[in-house]
């Protein structure tokens, strides 16, 4: 998990390059209180069962990605720090989960064809999307700090992931018409006539990008049991002389790296492609 | 300890979490020692020990799902290893947390570094956290009290009215945030934060920070050459 530290503070200072004016900062604030306490109010949804919002894609339809991304932020930070409800070793990996690639998944369907006859569909694909891709990517990162988990916890984690995704896009939807309703000008109107191809492409580049960090994080199993069996690992271990370097051989242990390189691999993936879209769309817009 | 810089706490905690997390040997007996540390820092901060135990205790349930599953496919060392770091972290955020008002928790963070919008909106969602929160509470009781729990009432319906009430604590969450905004204004609000009063790293904080951040490495140095 401290791999996840290193692009959580490169995130950071990219987030810190936006530039907000600090007029807008009790606003984002306030709403941020606004998600926590709307964490309080259950959802019922059959069978006794209660779902809450997580909120993510909401914040990115009304206040737009990047303020949205600033709020979850906060919202996490807060979560760790003064309820101990999160852990502050897990926070990067929770950060670029959460409050980077779940509001920008959310926001793209939104962006892609919430201006047109889609919208309510788009609010709903947007809403789950944020929650599974931020539930995958951590489902991954998981696997890659070598927690094992044979293919019927995997199976059931991700139906899981499925049935709350699902949930959290019918909240959103629900919550999104009932604000238009009170006062249209809440949310946000994008541009219609976004080209459905480039929308199209565009999400599956995302979704395979999830998926493929899942993939390759379950690979490096294999690989370290090869290493197990050729005795590489105990060859490592004899390394150990003194605490320290007996550190530095764990570092470099085959098996920790090749998983190391996977997740970093794949979380620079799904950023690169974040990126790329969000650059294509721009230029795009200004042309 | 409750006097002491909040740069020199973080720098502390930082230490601490480090050693913590890089840690992968003789975890049971470092995870002993460094929690004695902590107890001993909480002791000497006056503050009550067994519920602060209790509280960082919170972040338990999540990691003992992760725990099992790792128990369950034949790796018990890794599950235990999760619980324990995950415990004395949240244990050692929990000390400089309640040892550092706020406040000045966030200007060492930014003095550190950190981006100071975030932590300004941080700052500004601890201050009105309690007050919405409590809003919320009053919704869920006024619809409690108008049969929103009662059984047999269609889901569709209540979901619908759930969704309702969260659009309107939306609404006045903006409306308030409009209404703070005006009122800074009003005040003589120029449309920049002002950096608050200077933090003063005293001589105190200086020592303080060596021997809180030395303390872990030692106590990790000394365990890993016992094993």
């Amino acid at each position: 998990m401290d791999v996840a530290a290193a692009p959580a503070v490169a995130y950071i200072v990219r987030r810190a390059q936006r530039g907000f004016d600090d007029s807008r900062v009790p606003l984002l604030g306030v709403m941020g209180a606004f998600v926590f306490a709307a964490q309080m109010i259950n959802f019922p949804v059959g069978i006794g069962t209660t779902s809450h919002l997580v909120g993510g894609a909401l914040l990115a339809y009304t206040l737009g990605p990047a303020a949205a991304s600033v709020v979850m932020s906060a919202i996490i930070a807060i979560q760790a720090l003064v309820f101990q409800d999160g852990g502050i070793l897990a926070m990067g990996a929770n950060l670029i989960n959460m409050a980077l690639v779940g509001v920008l998944a959310g926001y793209l369907p939104f962006y892609l064809w919430g201006g047109g006859r889609r919208r309510k569909m788009a609010i709903f694909a947007g809403g789950a999307l944020s929650l599974l891709a931020s539930a995958v990517l951590a489902l991954a990162e998981l696997l890659v700090s070598g927690v094992p988990m044979p293919a019927s916890v995997l199976g059931v984690s991700l139906a899981l992931f499925v049935v709350s995704a699902l949930l959290e896009g019918a909240i959103t939807l629900a919550v999104i018409q009932a604000l238009e309703t009170i006062q249209p000008g809440f949310v946000r109107k994008p541009e219609t006539g976004r080209s459905f191809a480039l929308g199209a492409i565009g999400l599956a580049a995302v979704l395979l990008a999830a998926v493929g960090v899942l993939v390759a994080s379950t690979a490096p199993d294999g690989i370290e049991k090869l290493g197990l069996q050729t005795g590489i690992a105990s060859h490592v271990g004899s390394l150990v002389t003194t605490p320290l370097a007996g550190y530095q051989a764990a570092f470099f242990q085959t098996g920790w790296l090749r998983k190391a390189s996977a997740g970093l691999a794949g979380l620079a993936l799904i950023y690169g492609v974040c990126l790329l879209i969000g650059r294509a769309v721009a230029r795009k817009r200004s042309a | 300890m409750h006097r002491r810089d909040p740069r020199a706490k973080i720098a502390a905690l930082m230490a601490f979490l480090v050693v913590l997390a890089t840690a992968h040997r003789a975890l049971p007996l470092l995870g002993l020692a460094l929690l004695l540390l902590l107890s001993a820092t909480l002791i000497c901060a006056r503050l009550p020990l067994f519920s602060a135990l209790a509280r960082a205790a919170i972040v338990l349930p999540f990691s003992l799902v992760f725990a099992a599953v790792c128990w369950l496919s034949g790796d018990p060392a890794r599950g235990f290893s999760l619980l324990l770091k995950s415990y004395l972290s949240a244990l050692a955020v929990l000390l400089v947390v309640s040892t550092t008002p706020f406040p000045a928790l966030l200007r060492g963070l930014e003095t550190l570094g950190a981006p100071r919008f975030l932590l300004m909106v941080a700052q500004f969602l601890y201050r009105y956290l309690f007050v919405i929160s409590e809003e919320a509470q009053h919704m869920t009781i006024a619809a409690a009290s108008r049969g929103a729990t009662v059984r047999g009432v269609v889901s569709g319906a209540r979901f619908r009215a759930a969704a309702g009430a969260l659009a309107v604590l939306f609404a006045r969450s903006y409306g308030r945030a409009e209404d703070i905004h005006r009122s800074m204004l009003a005040r003589g609000f120029l449309g920049r934060f002002q950096p608050p009063g200077a933090l003063r790293f005293r001589a105190t904080d200086a020592v303080f920070t060596l021997f809180a951040s030395l303390a872990p490495v030692f106590l990790r140095v000394a365990v890993e050459r016992v094993i």
